[in-house]
């Protein structure tokens, strides 16, 4: 009884000092609370995107923060259970958090009406709800981002421009996860497909997406001209090798942008060659940011995590996700002065105009009533050991986007915020 | 010395039966009650809205699903979707205008109906059969609702809770949903304390322990598994209609999946079968370990210096539920509350150490 | 006619495959009553111990692959000795608990120890598909399946060798077992490290098909439909049930999805579940002692 009395003693004190703040510093640090899924369906993605994100944000303190002020992350697993999402944002908020991010949809929408109740920020990059461009509706959540209706008014755009602008009668097939996620861009194809005369027809597999043959198998019985796939984590490189072991061509095969190095490398990097996708953030470390970042962090050896990750497709987009904010909030500073605020994080956010991180985004410009940043975005393809750009920086169709994304903003907000 | 049983005498059948007959039970639960009633007015927000409230409402569906696994010894590893279907049910009735009150019991009600199919499985196998039948019914009961757009709500498949009125009161703040979750989860509580000195509760007794003796001693086994399904399936559906309304303030398919079926049946399981304060530890214990586990080991990897990759970070808290999940079962098979058992007749005696109880 | 053909052989390979998740069940079942419900996790470690061998430490196949199967083979039984043994005895629904937490653990373990992120595990299998005329057969696949054939005949004569019998004898009554002298302790675990070995292989060759990352451990219910519907206690009932489960999860949604708007593969193994549990709850092949109400 003692022993087990002495080891609560102990574990309780431990537990009370993790919760003591911070010793007090010259100048007051700008909070970031991530909370992400590392351990369920976005294992993909998170460790690299939050390793990107940590070590931007290093390099801007190593460069002496933003006007002083240093930026601290904090990192929690949510296991994409919302609610664990809400309680580490109820957390984040108590701790003096200006801005959120969660990488992971459902938890996000289940954050949204609580920070629009709140006027916390929240980011979601390529996820979340694509209607939170429409900064009318949804003041504080910025996407920053090309939103899924315009990733897919992109690929189309590729596809018809490697058609000389001439898609009638070709057919287009979609393969997706059968989920939410996968049903997201059903309208724009279908919307476009009236528009352009191409034949189009969508096959879902299940979740989570190791067994896909027999979508597969319907889908070389539908001899398709272009294949597009959207998907996202394991299932992404189930896609790709039963394409190819059903006769697609990896060049007339593109993807939605979650799928990286990793997955090409899982099937074979020879066997991808040509392999299209969608980029909304350069890949490589060949761009000014990724360089400073090697200089500055990883070369003096405070990167958060393995070396090799430094300039992959998802790191780049961590790394882009703290540039956007960093800039927003030096804007904010510069114009409404200190502490920063929410509030005043919000105003600097919407006065981002023309920004390119040091060549890890395409000019992005977000104002009050967009907040999706211009939703730009370009192809690339890969050449067996890096992803290659095939197109320039360009936004597509957008009189479409913008029609879906004002529709279900209208239907948010009249179904009880 | 602190529960003093010595010197307590009743006078009527009425005290004899009381529900806490020692005084100083009865001054513990007042204690609780009025900080319970008191806590938004003591407690941090961030306690109130991330701790406590959530723990109230999982408490609710623990006793819900103690009242099946543990009174009546049958297993429910579907619980979530009965949940699930109280949610969804009562969102679209606030939506279509019907009163909150009225929906909450008609979401209840259509989820004791739909619950009522998962148990005539029951009645045809036991154990482990029933349990893996439910556990398809999850997997169907998911399905069902993330490819219904009627049911989910359209491709975004979230659905957000309207604001809502109880007796003509709006309930707009977090105190506000505090105090309905609180008056649900002690309506539910009153009942699950009282049910084990009913004629029902007795029957259910009678089907936990041999229902072919139950059979033979006049209590219908089928009659009396199909209530019990019945009746912890319209509590499983009252407290998912009270998650959904003051919790998530919206509804998504991933909130009741077959993680959250695993963790109500841990929560009931780590607490102990058949006990109230069972439901409240095992419901605090399951819920809060997962976060507090998170600052604990995020503390002390900073305090120590270790270069823990954030992979293995966000890992440990699982590592530990499971081998919470396990120890448990090893060490203490009846439960948290066997454990608050064993302190409380200590404290009973105390300072002496052995004592005729 | 041919697009049925393909969608059936596919298949009835992919069901192979499910069915040696499945086997690891009924070994278990079959000789100590216990439902391993962490059997998908145990599969999910044998991919991670195999890509361990094989990548990480560079171990050529010939040696990667029977490691793994040794390893394996001493965390199935390891996990008997360390949990299931004190839980005899104890209600189902406790032990059903106790393996659900196991698999928490290893699916939080298993990747806490190898990383999260999907990693490749080739085991040289080429890509191109085995053509037959107009139909396609994905050669992960059928290897798989020869695999899993290979692996149920092996058992089912195992259970008939010396050992196989003492394993039968023990599935029958444990005391009686005891009484003649036979160690019931190590014949179960026996049984348990088998399954290990059973799980090892699913993990291997599932792992190559899509990868090794927590997500094989869902292989779970789908092992459960089969061993359900093939009889919790009879291996030759895993073989067909398997077949059965994977024809039916590979047809029904290439015929009712266009129909429905997708998705009806999940119902599959669910549905499966549910009937054999209300019609005929020993299943296919199974011994008929569950106690009915």
């Amino acid at each position: 009884m003692r022993k087990t009395t002495i080891t609560y003693a102990a574990l309780a004190a431990l537990y009370a000092a993790s919760i003591v703040p911070a010793a007090a510093q010259d100048k007051a640090p700008i909070k970031i609370g991530t909370a992400l899924d590392f351990t369920t369906v976005y294992t993909f993605v998170t460790a690299e995107y939050s390793q990107g994100q940590r070590d931007y944000a290093a390099l801007i303190n190593a460069r002496g923060g933003i006007l002083g002020h240093p930026i601290e992350i904090s990192v929690v697993d949510t296991g994409n259970q919302p609610q664990r999402g809400i309680a580490a944002y109820e957390r984040f908020k108590e701790e003096g958090a200006v801005l959120c991010d969660f990488l992971s949809t459902p938890v996000s929408r289940a954050v949204v009406p609580r920070a629009l109740a709140d006027g916390m920020n929240v980011i979601t990059m390529f996820h979340g709800r694509s209607d939170a461009a429409d900064g009318k509706v949804f003041p504080t959540i910025f996407p920053m981002t090309p939103a899924y209706w315009s990733q897919a008014t992109s690929i189309i755009k590729y596809i018809d421009d490697q058609e000389k602008g001439d898609l009638k009668g070709k057919k287009i097939a979609l393969v997706m996860i059968d989920s939410p996620f996968g049903r997201e861009p059903l309208p724009v194809f279908q919307e476009l497909a009236k528009r352009l005369g191409y034949e189009f027809q969508s096959f879902p597999y299940p979740s989570p997406g190791n067994e896909q043959s027999a979508a597969w198998t319907q889908v070389r019985r539908f001899k398709p001209d272009w294949t597009i796939l959207w998907g996202a984590g394991g299932g992404q490189s189930v896609s790709v090798r039963d394409a190819i072991g059903n006769g697609i061509a990896t060049d007339h095969l593109a993807s939605v942008i979650w799928i990286s190095e990793t997955d090409t490398n899982i099937i074979g990097a020879d066997q991808t060659k040509g392999l299209l996708r969608f980029e909304g953030v350069a890949y490589g470390k060949t761009l000014p940011a990724i360089e400073a970042i090697e200089e500055q962090v990883v070369a003096k050896g405070k990167g958060a995590g393995p070396a090799d990750k430094v300039g992959g497709t998802y790191y780049n987009i961590g790394a882009a996700s703290i540039a956007l904010v960093a800039e927003g909030a030096r804007i904010a500073l510069n114009k409404e002065g200190e502490p920063l605020t929410p509030a005043k994080l919000k105003n600097g956010l919407e006065s981002i105009k023309d920004f390119t991180g040091e060549g890890l985004l395409p000019p992005v410009t977000i104002t009050a009533d967009d907040h999706q940043g211009g939703g730009r975005g370009r192809i690339d393809a890969w050449d067996g050991s890096k992803w290659v750009p095939k197109s320039q920086w360009a936004a597509a169709y957008q009189d479409i986007v913008w029609d879906l994304i004002h529709k279900s903003a209208e239907e948010f907000k009249a179904s009880g915020k | 010395m602190f529960y003093r049983l010595a010197g307590i005498r009743h006078t009527s059948y009425a005290a004899d039966r009381a529900l806490w007959p020692a005084p100083v039970d009865r001054v513990q639960i007042a204690a609780l009650l009025l900080f319970a009633l008191a806590a938004p007015f003591l407690l941090p927000n961030l306690y109130l809205t991330s701790y406590l409230l959530p723990w109230i409402i999982w408490s609710t569906a623990a006793l819900g699903l103690n009242l099946l696994m543990g009174w009546a010894g049958q297993i429910h590893l579907g619980y979530a979707a009965v949940m699930a279907i109280g949610a969804y049910g009562a969102i679209h009735l606030v939506r279509a205008g019907v009163p909150f009150e009225i929906a909450i019991i008609l979401g209840g009600l259509l989820s004791a109906a739909i619950g009522l199919v998962f148990g005539f499985a029951a009645l045809r196998v036991k154990g482990l059969y029933l349990a893996i039948s439910t556990l398809a019914m999850q997997y169907l009961v998911d399905w069902i609702i993330s490819h219904v757009p009627a049911i989910s709500g359209g491709s975004q498949a979230t659905l957000q809770a309207p604001a809502f009125r109880v007796f003509g009161i709006p309930i707009a703040d977090d105190r506000a949903r505090y105090y309905v979750a609180l008056a649900i989860c002690l309506m539910v509580t009153a009942f699950l304390l009282n049910v084990g000195r009913t004629s029902f509760g007795r029957a259910l007794a009678a089907v936990r322990e041999k229902d072919f003796a139950a059979a033979v001693i006049g209590v219908n086994p089928y009659r009396y598994k199909l209530l019990a399904f019945w009746c912890s399936s319209l509590l499983g559906g009252v407290a998912g209609a009270v998650l959904a309304f003051c919790y998530y303030r919206a509804v998504t398919p991933e909130q009741f999946d077959l993680d959250v079926s695993i963790q109500a049946v841990a929560m009931v399981i780590v607490g102990g079968m058949a006990s109230v304060i069972g439901s409240y530890l095992g419901a605090a214990l399951v819920l809060l370990a997962p976060i507090v586990l998170n600052n604990l080991v995020g503390a002390l990897a900073h305090a120590l210096g270790l270069p823990l990759s954030a992979d293995v970070l966000s890992h440990i808290p699982l590592i530990l539920y499971g081998g919470l999940i396990i120890g448990f079962l090893l060490i203490e098979p009846l439960g948290l509350a066997k454990v608050y058992d064993n302190l409380r007749n200590y404290f009973l005696v105390w300072p002496f150490r052995h004592a005729r109880r | 006619m041919s697009y049925l053909a393909e969608l059936a052989a596919n298949g009835a390979l992919v069901g192979l495959m499910y069915a040696l998740t499945a086997l690891g069940i009924v070994l278990v079942f079959k000789t100590s009553g216990v439902a391993n419900l962490a059997q998908g996790a145990l599969a999910m470690v044998g991919g991670y111990v195999m890509w361990w061998f094989a990548a990480a430490l560079g171990a050529p196949l010939w040696l990667a692959i029977p490691l793994s199967l040794v390893v394996m083979f001493g965390v199935g039984r390891g996990i008997e000795r360390v949990a299931l043994r004190r839980m005899v005895g104890q209600p189902v629904i406790m032990i059903i608990m106790l393996t659900l937490g196991v698999e928490i653990l290893l699916r939080g373990a298993a990747p806490a120890l190898w990383g999260a992120v999907v990693k490749r595990l080739d085991i040289g299998i080429a890509q191109q598909p085995i053509v037959l005329g107009d139909i396609l057969i994905n050669r992960a696949y059928f290897w798989g399946g020869l695999v899993a054939l290979l692996l149920i005949g092996l058992s089912l004569l195992f259970f008939t060798s010396r050992q196989g019998v003492v394993l039968r004898a023990v599935a029958d009554d444990q005391a009686a077992s005891w009484a003649v002298g036979i160690r019931v302790e190590r014949a179960i675990g026996l049984s348990w490290g088998l399954a290990g070995v059973a799980a090892a292989c699913a993990g291997i060759l599932w792992g190559s098909v899509q990868g090794v990352d927590w997500t094989l451990s869902l292989l779970l219910i789908k092992a459960l439909a089969v061993a359900i519907l093939g009889g919790l206690d009879s291996i030759g009932g895993v073989l067909v049930a398997g077949i059965a489960v994977g024809v039916l999860e590979n047809v029904i949604p290439g015929y009712v999805d266009p129909l429905v708007g997708g998705g009806t593969r999940d119902l599959v193994a669910a549905t499966v579940i549910l009937l054999t549990i209300l019609v005929r709850p020993f299943g296919l092949f199974g011994r008929e002692d569950i106690e009915r109400v």
